[in-house]
């Protein structure tokens, strides 16, 4: 398989601590691939460093073939990485469809000063055919007017999943996505993101501590601890592994019946 | 030999440098820990420690009294008290909102309470009666214990004091249970609760340490000044301020030894600065006002290039999310009828204003109100920045300035059209406001704020000398007049009347361009980074380039509008209209009646230019048919100082409306009317679905 | 008789323009454990709130021992022996470690006590340990919810609200937390936990009260909350 996201030996120190030790991991096209860890164990460094919020101490990232390891957030971003948020970030006073056509707008770079004076900076009606479409296939399109603060801590998390989608990612990067959400809602955001996943045909990387979602959702496994890796390999064959046992699971019964579908 | 001199001048200027330096320390010291305890970004800290060296002062002077009974009543009881009032009233129900509306009450504190000392205990400041300090014979006594440099005996006791009072605040920090809770109300005072520690007492404890410290910092440093002044307080803050950054706002030690440096390292500069225009003239100017400027260069300098600054996070309440959000704009929520009767009363109104302007107003009137327009203008651009952008910018008052003065050069040279040097002169200011992003945008919240404000007092101490900008010596003498356009067969100096109709258009033109933008992909960037800047990034937004271009045409804006306005006063009056501190005041003023709409702008504009002959001078009064110029109340008109008192009080009542007065009296005064036309809509659509 | 610990009689909140609970009625005896179960947005996080004294009702009364409380502030509550580990990363992001924990105990605790209950909480978590001097804000993410919850863990308070205890912690330190429960509801602390992770919380909880949009739907001992119980609550929970 094609690796779309690949890092080499990503390595970060906060005042002499190691956060990181060399973590490599790749992730293929179309794949979903899940990142887990104990407390501390790294994630959300690792996590930042793709991003580009951090910058390594030493490392590279490679997306598409391409070195983004000196490209800034929002350049990454343009690259064709999208995320979400442990903590929901969502923009205040902003309807639901109002957000999706801000990223459609950055996407498509149509905007220019001349154009807002000259008030044609309104969003044009293809642009809202195409907000309402990626509405529909995450089941918001009723909620396109309402205003952000009205919505479900769930229904928020899906409007950060569509805003991310109008920026056409290949990679989406999941941040503890079933964080604050209860059973019955996680398992819906999981069956939504497969369908979508399904039909854009983009690849996940996903850091979860929800093993259910992990077991269930994720093709391949990395598991970080102490900033290196410890284990790595197919979801069900990884869970088992004794060592991640020892630092992660505990006693936790994981199901059996995992990976592909 | 040229070594020996320069080894003797070196120590001297250290020794020259430490008086000030320590008085920086003294207010870099009480800067932080009021920012320690309270997590305020206390600009009133000047107007603190003026009202208790003017107490003193008074106490001292006009009752003769003796130094321990004024040094009690100054510093420790009518400092902490004021202290005590002003968290009950204002900060503690702040403790919870924004850095940066705290930022803007402490600005209009810095403002309202030495007017309002001044007026309570009838004091001031008159000049040549110079202030004494707190021991006997202080500024006649001197040591010299190198044989280089004389201290005087106040010097001593401020230095004795900054070490001393260090040391105890970073005794109490360090040993006591109390440091801690101070520390931890500040960042979230419900957790500190859930601890079991009552934070407000704990906040009012903080308060009134804090605020013992200014009054005392007040008291020692008032001998300082030949005459007592509160805006040389406020001045002497901004510059101590960077003694305060170099501590990140939390290090006592840090702030001790950045207010010295400071000292030190103006005077040593100063020493040792060669003469190069000797050899260019053109930078003549320049060294001139290199001295005076130092400080607000250094406290840029410090801000942009001390990493620590920008590394500094905002500590969030983690437990914020127990408040409900605040509420969306009204007009949002407003129903489409209710909208339309808005609208509708808007336009009568101002057709109203409008023909009283063009038919029967006479030319005070007439003045007044193309000043409130123009004004109106120049608050736009705060509208852009502040209510789109969310950054606190407080050097509009120079863009604004850069406006004027280029029409002024450019008429004064060149002989140009004034309204094509209004234009240039916006495009400079653009450019300018561009530039000045670029260094201080990575700072964010009050560092910018900060930052800002370092530019609009250089810009007030150097580039106002120039002569190729504010003219120089040579505006001394001849002013620095402008002239009304010219435009075809229509000449706006004739007549006052049509320059209000130009200062109307432009007004109409740049508020329609503003909510252009605010609809179009720049104003939902810009929104999309005020609610978020990860997220927002997370989709390919550049926040610098966004940020930027909100920069830039406010500047645009507040340049055309200073030209507008110098225009209008047919000369730039720098002082009056573009002072830094002036520029404090707008600000203010905008953002606590609203600074995200358009009609915020308008009514700031307004109150601005005619609450004085309005309201202060009785003129509301006078237009009662019972009432003329004659028989009015004899407290009319009302001293100027009140408007400055009022203006405070605005300030604290945005404390209660963070969301700004207009935004909070519109949503009361149409909200029950709003709720009845909805329950309209339903009941018809509920009948329209039975009857099928 | 003795005064339950904490009683909710009829208590109404309000979050902004929504209501948030209507009507919540909730005893909690001396040394018992109950387990508010419910689905995202049904006002878990209210009554915790409530019961805490960081919301006030809008209606209804909150008594603690039998006093009414229902006007106290927050602070009053804790000094009643209520301790609340909010849900969240809720530290002193610019506090030390060690200092987040001093803050509490020294209240709780008294000077003397502590050094010891310092090294109580370092032996719950290793982690911490390891990072006392380090910035509470720099911790990951469940490192601080590790902090937020030695803090009521070791104060053995009489009466402890845990909101979302396992959210975000890794499987193997909820076992652990969950443990620690266990053995400090034997020395007589009530527990008042919210749960997503039923099962842990059923376990641990003698009893269980059911949380549906605002109202209490159900409440009994644990082992008859069936499997049937939770569900319905579960599907009919969404909005």
């Amino acid at each position: 398989m094609n690796a779309i996201l690949e890092s080499h030996g990503i390595t970060k120190d906060f005042s002499g601590i190691r956060a990181l030790n060399g973590v490599d991991i790749n992730v293929g096209e179309g794949e979903r691939v899940g990142l887990i860890g104990p407390n501390g164990a790294g994630k959300t460094t690792f996590f930042n460093c793709l991003l580009g919020i951090l910058t390594p101490d030493a490392g590279t990232v490679q997306f598409r073939g391409n070195d983004i390891s000196n490209l800034r957030v929002h350049k990454r971003a343009r690259a064709g990485i999208g995320r979400t948020f442990q903590r929901i970030e969502l923009f205040s006073d902003t309807s639901v469809r109002e957000h999706l056509l801000i990223a459609e707008r950055v996407h498509n770079g149509s905007g220019a000063f001349w154009k807002d004076l000259l008030g044609m900076g309104r969003p044009t009606a293809v642009e809202i055919e195409r907000c309402d479409d990626v509405l529909e296939l995450l089941g918001l399109r009723e909620l396109g007017d309402e205003p952000i603060e009205a919505l479900s801590l769930g229904q928020g998390r899906l409007v950060e999943v569509g805003r991310a989608l109008m920026t056409e990612p290949r990679l989406l990067l999941l941040d503890e996505p079933s964080s604050g959400l209860d059973r019955e809602e996680t398992a819906a955001l999981a069956a939504t993101l497969r369908e979508v996943q399904a039909e854009k045909g983009f690849a996940i990387l996903l850091v979860e501590h929800d093993v259910e979602l992990v077991s269930k959702f994720t093709e391949r496994l990395y598991v970080l601890d102490f900033g290196s890796l410890i284990a790595q390999g197919p979801t069900a064959e990884t869970l088992s592994d004794p060592a991640v046992r020892r630092a992660y699971l505990g006693t936790l019964e994981v199901d059996s019946e995992v990976g592909s579908d | 030999m040229i070594l020996a001199s320069f080894g003797e001048d070196l120590i001297r200027a250290i020794l020259q440098g430490t008086p000030p330096g320590t008085v920086y320390a003294l207010i870099g010291l009480g800067f932080v820990l009021t920012y320690k305890t309270s997590g305020v970004f206390n600009l009133a800290f000047g107007a603190q420690a003026y009202i208790s060296a003017a107490m003193f002062f008074k106490a001292r002077q006009d009752w003769e009294w003796g130094i321990v009974p004024a040094l009690i009543l100054s510093v420790f009881v009518l400092a902490p008290a004021i202290g005590l009032i002003l968290e009950r009233l204002i900060f503690r129900n702040l403790r919870t909102a924004s850095a940066v509306s705290k930022l803007v009450i402490a600005i209009g504190l810095s403002v309202a309470l030495p007017a309002l000392f001044e007026i309570v205990a009838d004091y001031k400041p008159v000049a040549g009666r110079s202030p004494t300090g707190i021991v006997p014979n202080g500024s006649s006594v001197f040591y010299d214990p190198l044989g280089v440099y004389p201290f005087s005996r106040d010097e001593l006791a401020q230095i004795a004091v900054a070490v001393l009072g260090m040391l105890l605040l970073g005794a109490i920090f360090r040993f006591t249970a109390a440091g801690l809770a101070m520390r931890a109300v500040v960042e979230s005072p419900r957790m500190t609760e859930l601890a079991g520690i009552p934070a407000d007492r704990i906040s009012a404890l903080a308060w009134a340490i804090s605020s013992m410290f200014a009054g005392m910092a007040g008291v020692l440093i008032a001998p300082r000044l030949p005459t007592l002044i509160s805006t040389d307080f406020f001045t002497l803050v901004i510059v101590a301020m960077a003694a305060a950054a170099l501590g990140r706002l939390v290090s006592l030690p840090r702030a001790l030894i950045g207010g010295l440096g400071l000292g030190w390292f103006i005077a040593i500069f100063r020493t040792f600065l060669p003469r190069w225009s000797d050899d260019y003239t053109w930078l003549e100017p320049f060294e001139d006002n290199l001295a005076p400027s130092l400080p607000f260069v250094v406290l840029f300098g410090v801000l942009v290039f001390w990493p620590a600054i920008r590394r500094s996070i905002d500590a969030t309440d983690p437990l914020s999310g127990v408040d409900p959000p605040p509420p969306a704009l009204a007009s949002s929520t407003r129903h489409p009828l209710l909208t339309m009767q808005t609208r509708a009363f808007g336009v009568a109104f101002f057709l109203l204003v409008g023909w009283l302007a063009f038919f029967r107003a006479d030319g005070r009137w007439v003045f007044l109100l193309t000043q409130a327009v123009i004004l109106s203008i120049i608050y736009l651009s705060i509208t852009v920045i502040t209510g789109f952008a969310g950054q606190i910018s407080l050097c509009q008052g120079a863009f604004a300035a850069i406006g004027g003065f280029t029409v002024f050069q450019m008429a004064d040279r060149y002989d140009m059209s004034v309204l094509l040097a209004a234009l240039i002169g916006a495009f400079i200011a653009a450019l300018v406001g561009a530039l000045l992003s670029l260094p201080v945008l990575r700072l964010g919240g009050v560092w910018l704020a900060i930052a800002t404000l370092a530019f609009a007092f250089f810009f007030d101490a150097v580039m106002v000398q120039a002569s190729w900008v504010g003219g120089g010596g040579t505006a001394l003498l001849s002013g620095t007049e402008v002239p009304r356009p010219v435009l075809g067969p229509i000449d706006f100096g004739a007549s006052d009347r049509t320059f209000l109709a130009l200062a109307i258009v432009v007004f109409i033109i740049v508020a329609i361009g503003v909510i252009q933008l605010r609809e179009g992909t720049i104003g939902r960037t810009l929104r999309a980074l005020r609610g978020s800047e990860v997220a927002a990034e997370s989709i390919g937004i550049s926040p610098a380039r966004a940020r930027i271009i909100a920069f830039a045409v406010s500047a645009f804006i507040a340049g055309l509008g200073g030209a507008l306005l110098s225009m209008q006063q047919k000369n730039v009056n720098y002082s009056t209209n573009f002072s830094p501190v002036a520029a404090l005041f707008w600000l203010v003023l905008v953002v606590s009646l609203s600074a995200r709409t358009v009609e915020g702008a308008g009514q700031a504009g307004f109150a601005f230019a005619l609450f004085g002959p309005l309201i202060l001078e009785g003129s509301l009064l006078e237009w009662l048919p019972f009432l003329n110029e004659d028989n009015l109340p004899s407290f009319f008109p009302i001293s100027a100082k009140w408007r400055f008192v009022l203006f405070g009080l605005t300030a604290i009542q945005f404390a209660r409306h963070p969301e700004g007065m207009l935004e909070f009296g519109k949503r009361r005064a149409t909200h029950k009317r709003n709720e009845r036309y909805y329950a309209r809509d339903a009941a018809r659509a509920a009948a329209a679905e039975l009857a099928q | 008789m003795t005064n339950p610990i904490l009683e909710l009689r009829d208590v109404s909140a309000e979050y902004g323009p929504f209501r948030a609970l209507f009507g919540v009625s909730l005893t909690i005896e001396p040394g018992a454990s109950l387990a508010l179960l419910g689905a995202n947005g049904a006002g878990k996080t209210t009554v915790a709130r409530v019961a805490s004294g960081l919301v006030s009702a809008s209606s209804g009364s909150v008594f603690v021992d039998g006093v009414d409380m229902t006007t106290k502030r927050t602070y009053e509550f804790a000094q009643a022996g209520l301790a609340h580990a909010p849900e969240g990363r809720s530290v002193f992001a610019t506090f030390t470690v060690e200092e987040n924990l001093v803050l509490s105990f020294r209240r709780a605790l008294g000077r003397r006590g502590v050094p010891a209950a310092v090294e109580e909480a370092y032996a719950l978590f290793p982690r911490l340990g390891e990072r006392r001097r380090q910035i509470a804000g720099t911790l990951s993410g469940g490192e601080q919810r590790m902090l937020s919850l030695a803090r009521v863990l070791v104060e053995k308070p009489r009466l402890l609200i845990a909101d979302e205890l396992s959210l975000g912690l890794a499987p193997i330190v909820v076992d652990e937390v969950y443990e620690t429960l266990s053995s400090i509801r034997g020395t007589g602390t009530a527990l008042l936990i919210v749960e997503q992770h039923v099962h842990h919380a059923l376990e641990l909880c003698d009893e269980v009260a059911l949380l549906d949009h605002g109202t209490i739907s159900w409440r009994g001992p644990s082992a008859e909350a069936t499997e049937a119980v939770v569900n319905h609550l579960f599907d009919s929970g969404d909005r």
